[in-house]
């Protein structure tokens, strides 16, 4: 932030409260829309309320694994209500059917054999052992066996424990695949439940089992997904029907991201839009647009050329050697050292080609710019804050003779900055394809985006910057100097608050697919384009 | 794992030696090895490869029977499922986990029921009907396909060749 700006200004922080407090009133000839107003609310509030979330209801739960475990189990269960399946089985059933128990009802009850075929639950043995025998061959290793060391699935097929045991051991050390393995039978289908697997299985391989059959119950079934940050293993239990539109997913690892599209948080722009951008960041083809804007391609072989200096008259690389005039790039022979005389029409389509692939650079370069230095400054916010948990917040209650409580709103004001440090970077990808020949569109939106900027920026310079002084090793004794600071500080915190969900909400309203909504906001585009005017 | 392998590798050499099975003989390739095997298959009555000697080598791993043997024919043989070098490629002889693409059913791979008896029966199958389908030779495959002709004189060129080396 400019150091220029003046952060102790108090008619400043004074006149933001204005603005809001305008809108506020225009706003309210629209009573309808009451969550908003609500939302407006806030600004009459003390100091003291907590950064809360304009967010009403969550939409998701965390799941520790005790609580997947606790959840898979019950699913488990409730199918196993029905009296024709048992416990292992039910298991397989909702393997089969993305651990769905609608599903695997609707598809038990609408044609139980079918079922029962694909899934490889028999109902009676296709093997049938005889009777009266008290030893049977073991069908991979051809041994005989007394009963009791043989092992039959569903169908009936005997095997001896120690070949189950390699044949499960090898299913279950090749992967996922073993929570639906069948009989060694070449063309039996029947399946081999958990029980058999506790049964005959070492006890790494009945671990790992384990294991695959919880991933299984998060990666398979629509509605959880596992945290995407490194090294959490918390799951996310999603319920669609909740807000709608909001996707912000906060683990209890403190990672937040998007449950539809699992990058990080990007609330205010929709995902193809981050998608979108994030395949441009890192694609070749801004390399394409910067050849086609800095390179003219040598007229006789079309290979890219990048003019450092010297004269004009170009001579290709070998083994092209093409002799030609950089500026119109024809022949130096036939032209004889000067392209002076005008000719209308002359500028091809190479050449206007080169001329907006210039200007798209540019452009990117302008979005991008602003979209990564506000990455990197949430990064460091991140750590700002941590700092400021760690090392500083004691000092600072020491020395001020503050309690823990007292100084929440430090707290509060990074976390407000690392908040609005990723909407602002996520709306320069937004600006980046808003269409150009939307004007007012862009203007209102730009309006906004500013405002939130420098709000955010005065927020951002006092938390950083004006704190310092507090911070020093010679620090002023508790005064009413840091009542002022606490005074300037929450209300930055408030008025940056506001301005980012204005902005926030004015782009989703976008997504709704009204276009128009930017200029009908109740609070919106009229009253701020007069202020702008002002 | 390793002395499961090779007894029952054992327990099947015996049983072939004392009974064996029409169509083709099986033995070691070296006496101290019991997971090389070499086999001879017999072409197959009424069909191209009928009057062939074909000799091919097994490769047991150390985990048999709960991973396939690699097969592989010595004899030149031309085939739309057998690789050029030799390798041949049939759905038993694959891993259950092998295979992405679903074309087989996991019912018609490897499980550790199949025998040195069982995989040669399913080589004898495939060469009275290739399944030129998901090809290893291309060529051969293209050739069963458009120009049965020439396919036979190429078989039959192999078939000769096998009982010269004899």
């Amino acid at each position: 932030m400019d150091s220029g700006d003046d952060i102790h200004d108090a008619n400043d922080i004074e006149s933001l409260n204005e603005d809001i407090e305008s809108l506020n009133d225009n706003y309210d000839n629209y009573d309808d829309d009451a969550a908003a107003a609500d939302y407006f609310d806030d600004d009459d509030d003390d100091d003291t309320h907590p950064a809360k979330s304009r967010r009403i209801e969550q939409s998701f739960t965390i799941l520790k694994e005790s609580d997947i475990r606790q959840r898979q189990e019950d699913d488990i269960r409730r199918v196993a209500a029905v009296p024709s399946i048992p416990h292992g089985a039910a298991s397989i059933l909702l393997c089969h059917y993305n651990w769905s128990v609608s599903r695997v009802n609707d598809a038990w009850f609408a044609d139980e054999h079918e079922v029962r075929r694909t899934v490889g639950l028999l109902e009676k043995p296709v093997y049938d052992n005889p009777a009266d025998a008290k030893e049977l061959t073991c069908g991979i290793c051809f041994e005989a066996y007394p009963l009791s060391e043989i092992e039959t699935a569903s169908c009936g097929h005997p095997f001896c424990f120690s070949c189950w045991g390699g044949y499960i051991g090898t299913s279950i050390n090749d992967g996922p695949g073993c929570l639906l393995l069948r009989c060694p039978e070449s063309a039996c289908g029947a399946a081999v439940d958990q029980d058999m697997i506790n049964l005959l299985a070492s006890g790494e391989d009945k671990d790992k089992y384990d294991r695959y059959l919880l991933r299984s119950y998060i990666e398979d079934n629509k509605k959880t997904k596992w945290c995407p940050a490194p090294g959490c293993e918390h799951a996310v239990n999603f319920d669609p029907t909740g807000t709608g539109k909001d996707y912000d997913v906060s683990c209890l690892c403190s990672y937040s991201f998007c449950w539809n599209c699992t990058e990080e948080s990007h609330r205010s722009v929709d995902c193809g839009t981050v998608s979108k951008w994030i395949l441009k960041n890192s694609s070749e083809s801004e390399n394409v647009t910067w050849i086609l804007a800095k390179t003219k391609p040598c007229p006789e072989c079309k290979r890219p050329i990048e003019k450092n200096h010297g004269c004009m008259h170009m001579t290709c690389s070998q083994p092209c050697r093409f002799e030609f005039c950089w500026i119109c790039l024809g022949a130096w022979r036939k032209h004889g050292g000067s392209c002076n005389r005008y000719e209308s029409g002359e500028q091809n389509e190479t050449e206007k080609r080169r001329e907006m692939a210039k200007k798209s650079l540019e452009k990117y370069t302008h979005y991008y710019k602003r979209w990564a230095s506000n990455q990197s400054s949430r990064q460091k916010a991140v750590a700002d804050l941590q700092e400021m948990q760690s090392v500083h917040m004691k000092n600072l209650g020491d020395s001020q003779r503050q309690t823990e409580l007292e100084l929440k709103f430090i707290t509060e004001a990074w976390l407000q900055i690392v908040e609005c440090r990723r909407v602002l970077k996520w709306t320069y990808a937004y600006g980046y394809y808003l269409p150009d020949n939307e004007q007012a569109k862009k203007k209102f939106f730009e309006y906004l985006q500013g405002e939130a900027e420098s709000g955010l920026e005065r927020l951002h310079h006092c938390a950083e910057k004006v704190i310092q002084v507090f911070l020093s090793d010679d620090p002023p004794s508790p005064s009413e100097e840091f009542n002022d600071f606490r005074k300037k500080l929450t209300e930055l915190t408030n008025v940056t608050r506001n301005y980012f969900e204005n902005l926030v909400k004015a782009l989703e309203n976008v997504h709704d697919g009204n276009p128009c909504d930017l200029d009908k906001r109740p609070w919106g585009a009229g009253a701020m384009m007069n202020e702008m005017k002002e | 794992m390793a002395s499961q392998a090779s007894l029952l590798l054992q327990k099947q050499l015996k049983d072939l030696c004392k009974n064996p099975v029409d169509g083709f003989s099986a033995g070691l390739v070296d006496e101290t090895n019991i997971f090389e095997w070499s086999v001879t298959i017999i072409g197959p009555p009424d069909t191209l490869y009928e009057g062939g000697f074909f000799n091919a080598i097994m490769s047991f791993p150390s985990n048999y029977p709960n991973s396939p043997p690699s097969v592989k024919f010595t004899s030149e043989i031309w085939h739309p499922n057998v690789y050029p070098d030799g390798r041949v490629c049939i759905s038993i002889l694959h891993p259950p986990g092998d295979d992405p693409n679903g074309y087989e059913l996991a019912s018609e791979r490897w499980t550790p029921v199949h025998t040195v008896e069982s995989i040669v029966l399913s080589i004898i199958s495939m060469l009275s009907g290739p399944n030129d389908e998901s090809p290893a030779n291309v060529e051969a495959a293209k050739m069963w396909r458009e120009n049965r002709e020439e396919f036979r004189k190429k078989v039959g060129r192999c078939v000769r060749k096998s009982q010269e080396m004899l």
